[in-house]
This record gives structure tokens, C-alpha cells and sequence, in this order.
């Protein structure tokens, strides 16, 4: 009688699964809310831009018939196009989550080491984890990573460092001359992937762009999504782009044909029209960021907002139990316990009318502590 | 790395390996250095359950044997199969019990075999699968409690808890300190919290001040698959240190736990240290002894969202849990469950696990039996004579037939007095027997 589990590497055994939150009717009907202001998974409330959605419509259905494009040849060409590269300079992905799967089995092997902050984007730790890989997590300083801690962390075994700027969840990043003096430091001692989730919600011109670094930096990947900015969560489109070398290593351990066709042509439209989209987004997040920061200054509650379209605020009542009454009120946060701040929580920027119903929500929910 | 040592073995429901797998526990128990006295027991708890279930299990499927030496104790699991088990022997009132149709109470060896052991623990996989784990301990020397020196000086800092000498000054620190319902039943025996601490089963947050003195500590470990409990904190700081302290270590250990597999973490024993805001109350639990009745508050907190979930419900504590889950803000979906009108199994199984120093008594059913109600009043009976006060049953709610004990459990003197969420497969109910004073 030989058991399931024996036959499992105790990396894999030692891990739990990931439980992503029950689809909303499921929540409202547990909840019993008629309506979910959905402020936890940091999406873009206006969604995807008008170019996108029209090719999202005119999509014939009988085309669901067809395998997509295997490598996703049309929007690396857009992609391409955009950022003056090769398409082969490009791997596209089921969201950038699978891109930094493809990473760490290509880079990787058990017993190898990753490094990243303590407090960041968990998926990088995740997959380093469940893959039998080390991960040196980096405390954070003054909320932002720590150039100096991440070098010192670089051993010869470490093969990749996660790099989130903007960082999320706290919105803070690094400067031109922090991640040059960073990547110097370096000197090619470890891969560096570049992930700028958020970098499109960040118009100083101090803030490095990826795309030009990673020229200068053969060992550097930067890491963009469609699913933040570009409103196409659902449909899960992430991406790479670095040196032809290293993305041919990356593609090696890739799976192809992960990305849904409607996903390639929405994504690639959504690339040709994002300039009042992008100006559209920034100044909603903008607005609702004052209000927030208001809200949470009328009520003495410790605050940080950085880049992003969100905002971290430390909660007087155990997060989870705020959730939970914000719930009560049909709004949705994200605890922050497991981004290791307990009794914080991560709120979307949204529209008026979500940041009216959280802000209302939140004082009834405090008021009841 | 775990230094446990380990052996597994498959072998048929056959009596005749019951020797070899005791010589197996002994060289087992020899190589991890207990003692002579231990080892026997162990040997013993192998050999005797080892028999019994080769006559329980279902002819023909093998009887798997995990052997465990880890540093403060020894175990022993067993997953077989049987289509009606039965294991009345094993209920502490088995010796004690005189069955009305004039049946011995039990099986001398599985009496024997509870004998030996320190503690055992039965889970049902499901269908006719079965795992029965046994445990013996290491012996350990009582160590005096030692006082906290008298200042501390700021900054403090979190160091790494697995120093065992550390470990056992920071426990015999709390011995002095608390009083014994806050602690560990480790902590009295501080070589073995230590050892604990190094074979993985307990982890620490601990704050040390300047000079390196330690200021304070909290440890955890998994109550259930989903859930973590913990002690503490621990502050031997003073003053206004005190508060600094307890937030490092609890924030120390909120960080450690956050990405781990755990729903929940919650604390019979919580000092008054507590950062209150960072959990929420459960309820509380009686507590009668010499010099009058006393409450201890139960806390928890999630580590993540709360996904809902469903749980079967007896219509006898339908209000109570409805009132438990709406003051909690946590959805549930109540399935009803009826008392059942016949059982098909004689003897009810339920474990027992004594604390005299804590003056506790905790109890688990683990098979439903037509003498359920008798059987509890036994162990009800049998655990006041030992002159224990407060006795406790737990009660899984992702069972059917466990929710369905509620009339049982009522008709005895049990009272519901709180929700754990996911303190077993689902949430659990702690019954607690009402004290005559």
C-alpha cells in the first residue's frame, strides 16, 4: 500500500497549493451582497482600451475552433514594432506568472538559489519553492528593496534576482542611477529580471525603462503584463523581452500555444491605440489616490502609496476580520498577512464610485471594532 | 535538515512479523539514544497494535508500519484497512467498563497497547482506511525556573530561535513567569521544548535586548493541517519595553507563518502581552480549580482570506453556530445532520489526552459506537476521578457523523463554548463539560 505522496519530492510535499478567492457570484451569494467593488487584484476599473475591446467583439466564435498561435507570432511583431527589437527578442506568456515559471526551470536547477525582497510580487518565491530552488528573501528598507542587501545576498549559486520596480505592494522603486549602479555591482554574476507590472501607471522621467537597460545589460529581462494597465486580466497575456541569448534560454523551457488567441489579438490592438487609455487611467488612479490618502489621514490610519494603481494601509482590526466586514458591504480588499505586513491591506484605485463605497464600508467596519 | 530517523514497512495482516517489527522499534529507539524504559514501551505499543490490527484488517491488503525516532519522541502510524472497526480497547475507561451483554471491555492488547504508549491518535482516510498513530516520549529532567534579569536595554532584535541552549533558558524563564495554563507542557521539561524547537515541531520568533539577554519569545506549532497555535508572548522586559517586545515577536512570527500552507493561527493561552488588535476573540472557556472559577479567552486570526466553506450542523447547536458565525463575519454554509437512529458499530472510540499541571483533559471522538453516550460519561466519570477540573471535546465539523454527537455530548454535561475555524478538516466546535462548583 504505497502512498501517493511518498513518490513526491519533499520540496513539492512541503508546499501548499495557492487558493485564489471564489468567483464573485460565489462570494456575493456568501456574503449576501447584490453588488462587489472588486478592489483587491489591483485590475484597471475602466478596462481594456476601446482598440482592444473592439477586437475582443469582432472575435468570430467559430475561431475558438483553432489552436492559437503557437509563439504568439503577431504580437511579438507588435511588440516588436513598438519597442524598436527583434520579435525573437520576445517570449510571450499565460500572464507574466507562467513568464517567471519559464525563467526559473530554464535558470534553475534544485539547489540553486533565487534571490528577491521579503515583501514583494509572491509568485516569484512561489514557483522558486515548489521547484526545489533556495530563495533569499531581502528585508525591505524604508519600504523599497535594498540594492545593497540583494548584492550581498548574490552568491554563485544564486542563478536569478527578482527585481519588482514599481514594487508591489508598496509602490516604491529604484532610480536610473540605483539600478545602474545595482546592475554594475552586479557585473553578470546572476540574471536579473526587470518586472514592470506597474511601470505604465509611472510618468517620472527618473524611472528606468527596462526596455532600454536591458541593451546595456545582456544579463537583464524585463517583465511586462497586459493585465494591469491594458485591462486584460481575464485574458492573461504577459511577456518578456531581453537579449536574443538569453530569451532563446528561456524559450527553451517554455510551453507554446499557452495563450489564448483572443488574448494575442486583444493585447496587440490594445498596443496600437493606449495613449488616452494610459493618460485615462493615470488621472483615475490619480483622483482616487487623493481620496484615499484623505480618507486614511481623516482617520489617523498609517498609509503607504508609492507608484501603482493602489494604496497599503495599516488596519486598527486584524486585516482578515476587515475583509471580511468589508465583504459584508460588497467590497473586496486584499489582506496583506501573506505579503508578510500583518494587519495591512492593499487597495485597488478605482473609480469614484468604489472608492465612495470602500471609504463608507471602512468606517462602518471600523466603527464596529 | 530533519535528523528523523525513519522505517517503513509493508507487511501482511500476519502475527507472525508482529516480533521482527518490534526488533525493527527497539534498534529504531536504540540508535536515536532513548532510554531503556522507553524503548520497551515502545516496542511493546508496536508489537501489540501491530497484532491487533493484523487480526482487524481486511485479509489480503498488507498493514503499512511507519516507524518514526525523532529527537523528544518515538511513533509509530499504521494505515491499513478494516470494513467494521472496532477498537473499544483503547478508550482509557477500557479496563474500567463492564459491558452489559457481560463482554470484556476491550482487547487486553489494544489495552495494553494504549497502555504504552503516551498517546495515540486515529484518522479515518476514508472508506475502510485507517491510520493509528502511536507516540512514546523521551524522558526529560524538570528544570528550576529561572528569573529574568533585572534590566533590559533597547534596541531590540530578532535573532534566530533554534539555539538550544537559548531555547531552554527561554523557557524556563516562562516557567517562572506565567502561569502554568499559559504554557507549554514542554516548557516544564525545557530540554525537550528545545529539542522540540530542533526537530521542527515548534518554531520560535525570539527578541533578545542590546546585551543579547533574551527579552521575550512566542512559539507555534500546527494543531491541524490548516492551522497553527501558538504560546505567548513571552516578555521579560519591563515598563514600556514591554509592548515593544511583544510586537517584534508577534509580528516575528505573523511574517514567518504568512506564506506557509496555514488558514488560521489561534491561541488557548495567550498572555496578556497580546497585541489585541492583531486577533479576534473567539470566546471563552471555563476554568474552576481550589481557589475559584477563572476565564481563558481563545483567540485567532486569519493568515488569508476567509473562502467559506460548509459544515454539517445538528439542529442542537444550529443557533449557537449561527450566532458564532455571524459575530465572527465568516460565511458558512450550515448542512443539517440528524442524530443517527442506530449505529451500527458496539464500542465508540474516543482519545484522551490528560495535562494535570494544566488541569485539562482533552477529548477526540474518533469512532461512533452504540455506547457513545455511556462511553462519555465513563471518560467523564474517569477523568474527575483523577481530579481533573476542566475537560474539553472537540468536535470536527467536516464529519457528518461527529456533528451529529451534538445530543450525545449535551445529554452528558457538555456545553458548546466556541468555533475554531479550521481547526480540523473544517471548523471545530470545543465543547467543555459544565463544573459542578
Amino acid at each position: 500500500m504505497s502512498r501517493l505522496v511518498d513518490r513526491v519530492p519533499d520540496y513539492v510535499r512541503g508546499f501548499e497549493r495557492y487558493v485564489p478567492s471564489r468567483p464573485d457570484a460565489a462570494l456575493m451569494r456568501q456574503y449576501g451582497v447584490s453588488h462587489l467593488f472588486r478592489l483587491n487584484n489591483n485590475e484597471n476599473a475602466l478596462g481594456p482600451p476601446p482598440s482592444a475591446m473592439a477586437a475582443i467583439a469582432a472575435f468570430a466564435p467559430e475561431r475558438a475552433a483553432v489552436y492559437p498561435s503557437g509563439d504568439a507570432y503577431d504580437l511579438r511583431h507588435a511588440l516588436a514594432a513598438r519597442f524598436g527589437k527583434s520579435p525573437e527578442q520576445f517570449l510571450v506568456g499565460n500572464g507574466s506568472c507562467e513568464v517567471i515559471s519559464s525563467v526559473i526551470k530554464a535558470f534553475c536547477a534544485p539547489g540553486d538559489a533565487i534571490v528577491t525582497a521579503d515583501k514583494t510580487f509572491a509568485v516569484y518565491e512561489w514557483v522558486a519553492r515548489f521547484s526545489g530552488v533556495e530563495v533569499r528573501l531581502v528585508p525591505l528598507v524604508k519600504q523599497g528593496l535594498d540594492p545593497g542587501g540583494m548584492l550581498a545576498a548574490v552568491t554563485p549559486d544564486v542563478k536569478v534576482v527578482f527585481v519588482c520596480n514599481p514594487n508591489n505592494p508598496t509602490g516604491a522603486w529604484w532610480r536610473k542611477a540605483a539600478l545602474e549602479r545595482f546592475l554594475r555591482a552586479l557585473d553578470g554574476r546572476a540574471l536579473v529580471v526587470l518586472d514592470e507590472a506597474y511601470r505604465e501607471f509611472v510618468d517620472d522621467p527618473d524611472f528606468p525603462d527596462g526596455m532600454e537597460v536591458m541593451e546595456r545589460h545582456a544579463n537583464v529581462l524585463v517583465f511586462r503584463t497586459f493585465s494591469k494597465m491594458y485591462g486584460l486580466a481575464g485574458l492573461r497575456v504577459g511577456y518578456l523581452c531581453g537579449a536574443l541569448e538569453a530569451t532563446d534560454i528561456v524559450r527553451r523551457t517554455h510551453i507554446a500555444y499557452s495563450v489564448n488567441t483572443v488574448g494575442q489579438i486583444a493585447a496587440a490592438a490594445a498596443l496600437a491605440d493606449d495613449a488616452e487609455h494610459i493618460a485615462a487611467t493615470r488621472r483615475m488612479a490619480a483622483g482616487a489616490g487623493d481620496c484615499l490618502r484623505s480618507l486614511f489621514s481623516e482617520l489617523g490610519l498609517e498609509y503607504i502609496s508609492g507608484a501603482g494603481n493602489f494604496i497599503m494601509v495599516r488596519t486598527p482590526i486584524s486585516d482578515t476580520l476587515l475583509y471580511r466586514r468589508l465583504m459584508q458591504k460588497g467590497v473586496m480588499v486584499r489582506t496583506m498577512t501573506g505579503f508578510r505586513y500583518p494587519n495591512w491591506i492593499r487597495v485597488s484605485l478605482a473609480q469614484e464610485a468604489a472608492m465612495q463605497a470602500f471609504s463608507r464600508a471602512l468606517r462602518t467596519a471600523l466603527d464596529a471594532k | 535538515m530533519s535528523d528523523d530517523l525513519c522505517v517503513a514497512m509493508e507487511i501482511p495482516p500476519d502475527v507472525a512479523f508482529a516480533s521482527s517489527l518490534a526488533g525493527t522499534a527497539r534498534t529504531l529507539a536504540e540508535r536515536m539514544g532513548f532510554g531503556r524504559r522507553e524503548n520497551l514501551r515502545f516496542q511493546l505499543a508496536v508489537e501489540e497494535f501491530c497484532i491487533c490490527l493484523a487480526g482487524l484488517a481486511q485479509p489480503g491488503q498488507p498493514l503499512r508500519a511507519d516507524l518514526t525516532g525523532k529527537r523528544h519522541l518515538l511513533r509509530a502510524a499504521f494505515d491499513f484497512r478494516a470494513a467494521d472497526l472496532s477498537l473499544g480497547g483503547l478508550n482509557i475507561t477500557a479496563c474500567t467498563v463492564t459491558r452489559t451483554d457481560g463482554a470484556h471491555a476491550g482487547d487486553l492488547g489494544l489495552l495494553l497497547a494504549a497502555k504504552a504508549a503516551d498517546r495515540f491518535h486515529l484518522e479515518h482516510l476514508g472508506a475502510d482506511r485507517f491510520v493509528i498513530v502511536a507516540e512514546v516520549d523521551r524522558a526529560y529532567p524538570v528544570l528550576a525556573p529561572v528569573n529574568a534579569p533585572q534590566t533590559m536595554r533597547p534596541p531590540f532584535r530578532l535573532i534566530d530561535g533554534r539555539d538550544p541552549a537559548r531555547l531552554t533558558q527561554a523557557a524556563a524563564l516562562a516557567l517562572a513567569a506565567y502561569p502554568a495554563w499559559q504554557l507549554p507542557s514542554s516548557f516544564r521539561t525545557p530540554e525537550k521544548f528545545a529539542d522540540m524547537v530542533l526537530g521542527g515541531q515548534v518554531a520560535c520568533a525570539i527578541s533578545v535586548d542590546a546585551a543579547g539577554q533574551t527579552a521575550g519569545f512566542l512559539a507555534w506549532s500546527p494543531c491541524s493541517e490548516q492551522a497553527l497555535a501558538f504560546s505567548g508572548p513571552f516578555v521579560f522586559a519591563s515598563g514600556q519595553d514591554r509592548a515593544e517586545v511583544a510586537r517584534q515577536v508577534l509580528d516575528g512570527f505573523l511574517e514567518a507563518v504568512a506564506r506557509e500552507r496555514y488558514v488560521i493561527v489561534l491561541s488557548f493561552r495567550a498572555t496578556d502581552d497580546l497585541i489585541q488588535s492583531y486577533f479576534e476573540p473567539l470566546g471563552v472557556l471555563q476554568a474552576c480549580a481550589d481557589d475559584g472559577c477563572g476565564q481563558q479567552p481563545v483567540i485567532f486570526r486569519h493568515l488569508r482570506e476567509d473562502a467559506g466553506l460548509a459544515v454539517w450542523c445538528s439542529p442542537m447547536i444550529e443557533d449557537f453556530l449561527r450566532a458564532s458565525y455571524d459575530r465572527l463575519a465568516m460565511p458558512r454554509d450550515l448542512l443539517p445532520v440528524e442524530e443517527p437512529t442506530s449505529r451500527s458499530r458496539r464500542d465508540s472510540l474516543l482519545g484522551t489526552t490528560l495535562d494535570r499541571q494544566r488541569d485539562l483533559a482533552e477529548l477526540q471522538p474518533f469512532l461512533d459506537g452504540r455506547d457513545m453516550a455511556e462511553n462519555l460519561a465513563a471518560h467523564v466519570a474517569a477523568i474527575r476521578d483523577k481530579g481533573i477540573n476542566r475537560i474539553l471535546c472537540y468536535m470536527d465539523l467536516s464529519r457528518a457523523w461527529e456533528a451529529a454527537l451534538a445530543g450525545d455530548l449535551i445529554r452528558a454535561g457538555f456545553v458548546p463554548k466556541l468555533v475554531l475555524p479550521y481547526a480540523g478538516q473544517a471548523d471545530k466546535v470545543v465543547w467543555q463539560h459544565e463544573q459542578a462548583r
